[in-house]
């Protein structure tokens, strides 16, 4: 029994989200535990990460273009990769929230799957589909509704910039969990290369993380 | 002494980590699995970020993060690394941060040191500010650390890794044959720099880039020593890239980088080997 596997997937459905990220909708049907991602041949030297997620009932996956790698990604029908990879994120008791932004929609659908969180979306730019969550639209109608929903629930998770990550923490603070990006090569913990520096030292994102404790982080 | 490898493919010292790799790898395809530099003292690694790559290459500065040679041994003996060892011949990757750190975790090493088929000792990272680097473009030191270690470690079959840079490969195989060393690893990453979204990037670079500087070193040093083991290393991604460094006059064959592309790179590479219309 292995604890990863290296394989083909099959791009099922592809549509557009907003007019940078996409939701890749597979055929294949991947068990994985929120919190995971999966890491996707391109033509870059290393595969890029991103968070499994569904959309309805299917695996999915939301991609933002940000460069070469990413824009070959989303224009394939078929994909080299391999996953399920990262600490399953297990939530605290309690009713949870699972903040988004567009890139990890899907993420926030496993959110609401999986743990039946709420689940909020936070874009800048329009969205081009129907989603069955609530969202917003600009960072002031983004800080309005956090300062909303303050209080309001026993558990915050919140997987996007970095600066929407920090606002959520200075904003809420207890109980705020972040999902980090960092660069990766291997995405099993070999390499070592997507370190990052937490207030207890070097924890690795593909191994401790993706998803921590806010009070861990430096943002 | 003689290093008889079941497959001439050989998993590389740092991107291969501590056996991770094992979970894509069917052990018959493999020679050896060498395991991340250990060092003398416990290793934080470089402050992020790390890593980056381009098309044809990558460039880290992990900075040789590890548990120090004493957590290792202590792991060792506690069965940690068992499921390599039951699987795949190992070896072991050695460095330090100056002369006595070289010859001192020799010393350290010596209660495990049977587990592994050889040590191969890092004289090139290009990521620590001592060491590496650092020691071999001081002959003198170089050969007194080499001799040293040859005594520590007197019946290890040892391979000494070095790069382009700090020291001519011409002139390391030399060293290598005068202190009784029994094979020399070609080539390490190259110092480079990139430009990242916040600044720049140091680090090595590894990748297909440097495939015809692996090839040119490896074919000068075979050149000199008919009978020298050499294990190959830089920009190997196909059956074809191991059919070339064999064909220069490489012993193996190390697979590093190419595992970021894919990770059962070493159970296709094996397979496009023995595919006879290839």
């Amino acid at each position: 029994m292995h604890r990863w596997e290296n394989k083909t997937i099959h791009i099922k459905k592809r549509f557009k989200l907003t007019d940078d990220t996409y939701i890749l909708v597979l055929r294949e049907h991947i068990d994985f535990i929120p919190g995971q991602f999966i890491m996707i041949e391109n033509p870059m030297a290393t595969r890029k990460p991103f968070i499994l997620g569904y959309f309805g009932e299917d695996t999915a996956l939301a991609i933002q273009v940000k460069g070469k790698g990413t824009r070959w990604i989303v224009n394939q029908s078929v994909l080299k990769a391999h996953y399920p990879l990262g600490k399953p994120f297990i939530p605290p008791q309690g009713k949870g929230i699972t903040i988004v932004s567009p890139a990890s929609l899907t993420f926030g659908c496993s959110m609401f799957r999986v743990y039946g969180t709420d689940v909020l979306l936070g874009s800048r730019k329009e969205i081009l589909t129907d989603i069955p969550f609530t969202y917003v639209i600009g960072d002031s109608a983004f800080a309005d509704k956090i300062r909303e929903i303050k209080g309001h629930y026993d558990y915050y998770v919140v997987n996007g910039s970095r600066g929407m990550e920090k606002f959520v923490y200075d904003t809420v603070g207890e109980g705020v969990f972040v999902s980090l990006e960092e660069y990766m090569a291997c995405g099993i913990g070999a390499c070592k290369g997507c370190a990052i520096q937490t207030k207890d030292g070097i924890k690795h994102v593909c191994t401790d993380g993706p998803i921590f404790r806010g009070d861990e982080i430096w943002f | 002494m003689v290093l008889n490898l079941r497959s001439p493919l050989v998993v590389a010292s740092g991107p291969g980590g501590m056996g991770e790799y094992m979970e894509f790898i069917d052990p018959k395809a493999l020679g050896a699995y060498i395991l991340k530099t250990i060092t003398l003292h416990h290793k934080e690694g470089a402050t992020p970020p790390r890593i980056r790559a381009g098309k044809d290459f990558v460039i880290n500065r992990i900075g040789l993060e590890n548990p120090g040679i004493d957590t290792f041994v202590e792991d060792t003996v506690a069965g940690k690394y068992d499921h390599l060892f039951d699987r795949v011949p190992v070896i072991l990757s050695l460095g330090g941060d100056s002369p006595d750190e070289y010859k001192e975790i020799a010393r350290r090493a010596l209660p495990i040191i049977d587990r592994f088929i050889a040590v191969e000792y890092n004289f090139s990272c290009p990521n620590v500010e001592a060491g590496g680097l650092a020691i071999v473009s001081d002959r003198m030191v170089l050969k007194d650390i080499m001799v040293s270690i040859r005594d520590i470690l007197k019946d290890t079959f040892l391979i000494a890794k070095f790069g382009i840079e700090g020291i001519f490969v011409e002139q390391a195989s030399e060293m290598v044959k005068d202190t009784g060393w029994n094979g020399i690893t070609l080539i390490n990453t190259i110092r480079g720099i990139v430009k990242t979204h916040d600044g720049y990037l140091r680090g090595g670079i590894s990748g297909a880039v440097l495939k015809p500087i692996g090839m040119r070193a490896v074919y000068e040093v075979r050149q000199r020593h008919g009978d020298m083991f050499i294990m190959a290393s830089g920009g190997v991604y196909a059956p074809g890239d191991v059919k070339d460094y064999l064909e220069v006059g490489a012993n193996a064959v190390q697979i590093g980088s190419a595992l970021f592309k894919n990770p059962s790179i070493i159970g296709d590479i094996h397979e496009g080997l023995s595919d006879k219309s290839s």
